[in-house]
């Protein structure tokens, strides 16, 4: 679970005098929107993303173009001009867990890890996210989704598990959303099987209730930015 | 009327899977009783089964899955690599002649000798990849019967359209670069049903990006999606493809009575699409078309489907 083992660290990274044109064709090259910055230590000093260059550079609508002094100054932008000084980082022995809530809670797309020294080791972002979560729901090995909702109480995952396995069937995952109805969770058990018709009739026959498939939902969070209510 | 073969054996029921399983030799003689009491029997061209000359089989398969699962049966297991694949000592031999039907069937369209035909086979095909059994499938019956059109009769282009409710995921992956083989699946959206592949963005790779479409459904949708998918999409892209030979992929699993899946098509929908992809054929590829078996576990509906499907076939009224 450390970001130490899911981290991306063959980093693309970019000096502080660097132009913003360097800096926009290093992003473009790697298919990546965040760069950090470093020294020739590699110690880190901020971290610029393409949306930073777009702020910085005129619209193409804007009347400065004309402006032969304001483009000039434009020109010479430098990456130190522009970055984020003192970025939020995560170090390595952080969790997966903890760049999923400071992504979440302080909205950025990529966190870079860096030791107790200050220097990069890595980055992690969404897209690391995303591979780990696409690794834990198994949804690479075939298999079906079920939706099972089930009372807030102690012991209805050993009832669902138990049935399932009676059955023979391998588990590629089981998810459970919170936030659900009053009192209620949604249980998804992903089934490494073909063959899941016996399994809901057994677990209908057992007295839960399948949801219906086009009412599923795991986003039962607050969006970012939107105001957490507190518990 | 059109001269319709119709491959049915009863060697095919020989594959057991036991009590319970979803994919069991009453579907078969459920199949053959629509069309034996539909009355289809004398209007069709029987075919006949033979067991598929291996290097048929090793165009699409691995030496190393066909040992396997040879071996497995003679073991007497009674499963291979996954519960889902339950075997009995006679499935090894009822996938060769299920193959062996499928590719004596299409080159009886290719001497002229049939204009179209029904495959009923067992057992089914379509998720079987290279190396890897999965899904009540083991031999991939249908691309066998591509590749051996391709080799044998030097058919340029073959669409392949999958109206089974589950996607085709080893029938897309055996073509998967080859841009002379159309894949095209209508099946339900692949975060509710198995094998959770078939998204609107596998369209292909390489040479071959472009040549697969997949189209999902949500959930609880039926006769008019498929209306709007097949009109919107099938329809165009066969018309840009123009395929010389046309293999469908019959599953019957999308019925609305098919525990299998969420899908609703009804028994009238299942008609209307075979009457498109058919009228496709007649189009482009000289009325050439054979369709194959694959899923469909609805005992209850399985005859009617199954009629229904030939009726088209024969050109027949409904």
């Amino acid at each position: 679970m450390f970001i130490d083992k899911s981290m991306t660290r063959e980093v693309v990274t970019i000096g502080t005098n660097a132009g913003l044109d360097e800096a926009k064709r290093k992003m473009d090259e790697n298919n990546i929107r965040h760069l950090p910055v470093v020294e020739a230590d590699n110690t880190l000093v901020g971290i610029i993303t393409d949306r930073d260059i777009r702020s910085a550079l005129p619209s193409v609508f804007s009347t400065c173009l004309n402006d032969p002094n304001e483009m000039k100054r434009i020109a010479e932008l430098k990456v130190s001009d522009v970055m984020t000084k003192n970025p939020v980082t995560i170090s390595p022995m952080h969790t997966l867990e903890d760049a999923i809530l400071m992504m979440h809670r302080m909205n950025k797309g990529a966190l870079p890890v860096v030791d107790q020294q200050g220097k990069l080791k890595g980055i992690i972002s969404t897209r690391d996210l995303i591979r780990a979560f696409i690794n834990v729901l198994g949804i690479e090995i075939p298999g079906t989704l079920v939706c099972i909702e089930v009372e807030d109480k102690i012991g209805q995952m050993k009832r669902i598990v138990d049935a399932i396995t009676e059955e023979g069937i391998p588990f590629g995952s089981i998810l459970v959303a919170r936030h659900w109805d009053e009192g209620k969770r949604a249980v998804f058990p992903y089934l490494l099987t073909s063959n899941v018709a016996r399994v809901k009739r057994k677990l209908q026959g057992m007295g839960y209730s399948l949801l219906d498939p086009m009412k599923w939902s795991l986003d039962q969070l607050p969006r970012a930015g939107e105001e957490q209510k507190p518990n | 009327m059109k001269r319709t073969g119709f491959l049915y054996d009863e060697r095919f029921l020989l594959h057991i899977t036991g009590p319970e399983h979803p994919e069991s030799p009453d579907r078969l003689r459920a199949v053959y009783k629509g069309i034996e009491e539909g009355g289809l029997l004398p209007k069709l061209i029987s075919v006949e089964a033979s067991r598929v000359q291996q290097d048929w089989i090793e165009v699409v398969h691995s030496i190393k899955l066909v040992m396997r699962f040879e071996e497995a049966c003679l073991w007497g297991m009674d499963i291979l690599d996954h519960p889902d694949n339950r075997i009995c000592k006679d499935t090894f031999e009822t996938a060769m002649l299920a193959a062996g039907g499928v590719v004596n069937t299409v080159e009886l369209v290719m001497k002229g000798e049939l204009d179209n035909a029904f495959c009923a086979v067992r057992p089914p095909g379509h998720h079987s990849e290279v190396n890897r059994v999965m899904g009540f499938c083991f031999f991939n019956n249908i691309a066998i019967a591509a590749k051996y059109l391709q080799r044998k009769w030097g058919v340029q282009k073959i669409a392949i359209v999958d109206i089974d409710v589950h996607h085709g995921n080893g029938t897309q992956s055996i073509f998967y670069e080859d841009p002379t083989v159309f894949f095209f699946s209508i099946h339900e959206h692949p975060s509710f049903s198995y094998p959770g592949t078939g998204r609107e963005f596998e369209t292909g790779s390489g040479p071959g990006s472009g040549f697969t479409m997949n189209t999902p459904v949500l959930p609880g949708h039926g006769d008019e999606a498929y209306k709007d998918i097949i009109r919107g999409k099938l329809v165009p892209a066969l018309d840009v493809f123009k395929p010389d030979f046309i293999l469908v992929s019959a599953g019957f699993d999308a019925h609305v009575d098919d525990e299998m899946a969420d899908i609703n098509l009804t028994t009238e929908g299942f008609t209307w699409v075979m009457e498109q992809i058919v009228a496709m054929a007649e189009k482009h590829a000289g009325g050439r078309i054979v369709s194959v078996l694959e899923g469909g576990y609805c005992i209850r509906r399985l005859p009617e489907l199954a009629r229904n499907h030939v009726k088209v076939l024969l050109g027949d009224e409904m």
